[in-house]
């Protein structure tokens, strides 16, 4: 029996971004077929919970709201109780209602909305005013949102990488647009060195970190955004000035699950310049770039 | 120190990993799984020790005094695990080993020539579930004067994030020996042992481990080949074992640091300190020093050479006329010893593996952190030498 492995390296494309599923695997046909699933759970994943989709679940809630109860499955209970942990643990800043400020910053065409309609549109924000029933969710205003993109990528990474690690695969990674989840070293029993962007220079790195298993995932000013007077407008938007955080340019995380470091990182772009103090005390590597290009880091390769 | 705000922080960090974990199947599912592939492995030992100085004589040996190589063992053994409709997997190990060479029936005194083969076969069945193991193993073990059976089982279980794991463990050797210097002698003991364990990964490169084992043993301990030998019918002993692996990123090599502490109804107690530095290198090569130290007391019984005024030097020491038990095996007197090693190890592909071990080993009684060593001893030695091959299927 030839049992010779070889990295196979899958690229695709989901959640508006380019993925990638790296595994290691003694047979090509064998590597594709469990890529095939890796692939298809996310886009599962996609189609249940975006926003984007009006077909998706979510849009079937936020269509309903001020109006009916919305019954949900097991899944999406146990993202409402995650979510529910996320708004207790960033002081309410992490609040997957406050989506609806997309629809005030326009990043298409670069205008920065009036104080009037941000106000409005902060009103609309408010996970604890949610009703949950048993299994039913209920938003109780009409015009609010519910929005999963903050943490739905690395909830899709972690469970594509479980799904890979259940066939049998030991070595390899799932990449969802640089939320990447670790299966378990290089072949040759190295780690993988997971490049960092730099996020003023899109064909640069700041670092490399290494990783023989876990997780990373980085949040930053730089994916979407547009300038005007000189001043940069983020899509990472803080829930209650309405306005786009300016204070980090970039946040890594590395923790032992992708929805444990991407949550972390977005917390710490929230929190501004009281991210740092959160970053060092939750125990999880981390590397900052701030406003200024100054660069903290603990530990990225010893975080959990 | 810490403040309250840091205390918070880190509570909340906490409570988004917890809360993670409740997410549905996140978790890589196995703990440890069972093995996809069959390992062959063969290896040779060579062992030879010696030890040089006065009171050092051999009946039928060559030299009477100095230098005086006393065992040669030459071990080939064999082992093959293959898994079983993937949750199992069955691990057998043959072993022969030739054994020549003189064993002191006294001290280190009166070497008597011996030639023998040992041969050795255990078998271990493991399942591997989603939280744990469960493994029971047999052992049969022949040479032309002993026979040994042990039977053994151990079950492990990794927590919910797979950071801590239990281990529990329990065994049976029974041991016979036919003494072919007394045809109608026959001894026997039995050894039921307990060991539990716990494994924490600590960091990605820090794993911690702490065992506690006790074993209760009764029966025949003296030794039939030696002059002047009663022991204790019973011994129990209890043992204690910290390990720690750290993997350095920057050399990408791993320190393995252990400290073991012993003791036993035997009054002896024995502390072990061990450090292995593995370090891979570019094109499969990896090499691995070791040190390792270790210090014992001597047991309530042990007669040292000399402990009573006797006529003839070259006579074994008679034991105090008081004593109950008594035994002038060096192996049970006061001594330290350290042992120096090297592995070198170089995958040839993804299926082959070949490693070349060395020890060296050296023993004085005066290395006790007890004192109290038995300056009539000459310092002992060995070296070893094993050579491995593997292969996967």
């Amino acid at each position: 029996m030839n049992s010779r492995m070889d990295s196979f390296h899958f690229r695709f494309e989901a959640l508006g971004s380019g993925c990638e599923v790296v595994i290691g695997s003694g047979s090509k046909k064998n590597a594709q077929s469990i890529a095939g699933c890796a692939i298809e759970e996310v886009s599962r994943i996609e189609c249940k919970y975006s926003r984007y989709r009006t077909d998706s679940l979510v849009s079937r809630i936020n269509a309903a709201a001020g109006h009916d109860w919305v019954e949900c499955d097991e899944e999406t209970l146990s993202l409402f109780q995650y979510a529910d942990t996320l708004y207790e643990s960033s002081g309410g800043l992490f609040d997957i209602t406050a989506g609806v400020l997309r629809h005030a910053w326009d990043f298409g065409n670069a205008v920065v909305p009036g104080q009037d309609v941000l106000s409005r549109q902060c009103s609309l924000i408010n996970w604890q005013s949610v009703e949950r029933q048993g299994n039913s969710v209920r938003l109780p205003v009409a015009g609010m949102e519910f929005d999963f993109g903050g943490f739905g990528k690395e909830y899709a990474a972690d469970r594509a990488a479980a799904l890979v690690y259940r066939k049998g695969v030991r070595n390899g990674y799932v990449n969802l647009a640089g939320d990447i989840r670790v299966l378990g070293p290089k072949l040759d029993e190295t780690p993988w060195l997971i490049g960092i962007q730099d996020p003023r220079h899109k064909s640069r790195t700041i670092a490399s970190i290494p990783l023989f298993t876990g997780a990373l995932a980085t949040s930053g000013d730089y994916e979407r955004y547009f300038e005007v007077d000189g001043h940069r407008y983020c899509h990472i938007i803080h829930p209650r000035s309405g306005y786009p955080v300016t204070y980090w340019r970039s946040v890594t995380v590395v923790a032992p699950l992708a929805i444990t470091a991407g949550s972390c990182s977005t917390i710490a772009m929230l929190k501004e310049a009281d991210g740092l103090a959160f970053l060092e005390d939750s125990g999880m590597g981390y590397l900052a770039v701030d406003h200024l290009g100054e660069m903290y880091c603990r530990n990225t390769s010893s975080g959990f | 120190m810490v403040s309250v705000a840091t205390t918070k922080s880190t509570v909340l960090a906490t409570a988004l990993a917890t809360a993670a974990i409740a997410l549905p199947s996140l978790q890589f599912a196995f703990a440890e799984a069972a093995p996809d592939q069959g390992v062959v492995s063969f290896k040779y030992l060579h062992y030879q020790d010696s030890q040089i100085g006065n009171g050092v004589n051999v009946i039928t040996g060559a030299s009477s005094a100095g230098s005086s190589s006393r065992m040669g063992v030459n071990a080939y053994s064999m082992t093959a695990s293959v898994p079983v409709a993937g949750e199992w997997s069955i691990g057998t190990t043959f072993t022969s080993d030739s054994v020549s060479g003189a064993s002191p029936m006294y001290h280190s005194s009166n070497l008597t020539k011996m030639t023998d083969l040992r041969r050795a076969i255990d078998v271990e069945l493991t399942r591997y579930f989603s939280s744990g193991t469960l493994s029971f193993g047999t052992g049969y073990s022949k040479e032309s004067d002993y026979l040994s059976r042990s039977y053994s089982f151990q079950g492990s279980l990794s927590t919910e994030d797979k950071n801590t794991t239990f281990t529990l463990g329990g065994s049976l050797n029974s041991d016979n020996i036919f003494p072919v210097t007394n045809p109608n002698a026959y001894y026997s003991k039995k050894l039921y042992s307990g060991i539990f364990g716990i494994t924490r990964i600590l960091t990605k490169n820090d794993i911690v481990q702490f065992n506690v084992g006790y074993s209760n043993g009764n029966g025949d301990f003296s030794d039939p080949y030696k002059f002047y030998d009663n022991r204790p019918t019973r011994r129990n002993n209890t043992t204690i074992l910290t390990r720690w692996n750290h993997h350095f990123d920057w050399t990408d090599g791993t320190a393995k640091l252990s400290y073991r502490y012993y003791t036993d109804t035997f009054g002896i107690r024995a502390h072990t300190l061990e450090g292995e530095y593995v370090q891979p290198l570019s094109n499969g090569w990896t090499v691995t020093p070791l040190l390792r130290l270790y210090s014992q007391s001597e047991a309530d019984f042990y007669v040292a050479v000399g402990a009573v005024e006797k006529a003839d030097p070259t006579q074994p020491t008679p034991p105090p006329a008081d004593a109950v038990y008594y035994s002038e095996d060096q192996r049970l007197s006061a001594f330290g010893a350290i042992t120096l090693g090297l592995k070198v190890s170089k995958s040839l592909n993804q299926d082959w593996l070949v490693d070349l071990k060395y020890e060296e080993y050296e023993q004085r009684g005066k290395w006790s952190v007890y004192g109290n060593s038995d300056k009539g001893l000459a310092p002992f030695g060995a070296r070893s030498i094993q050579v491995g091959l593997s292969r996967k299927l």
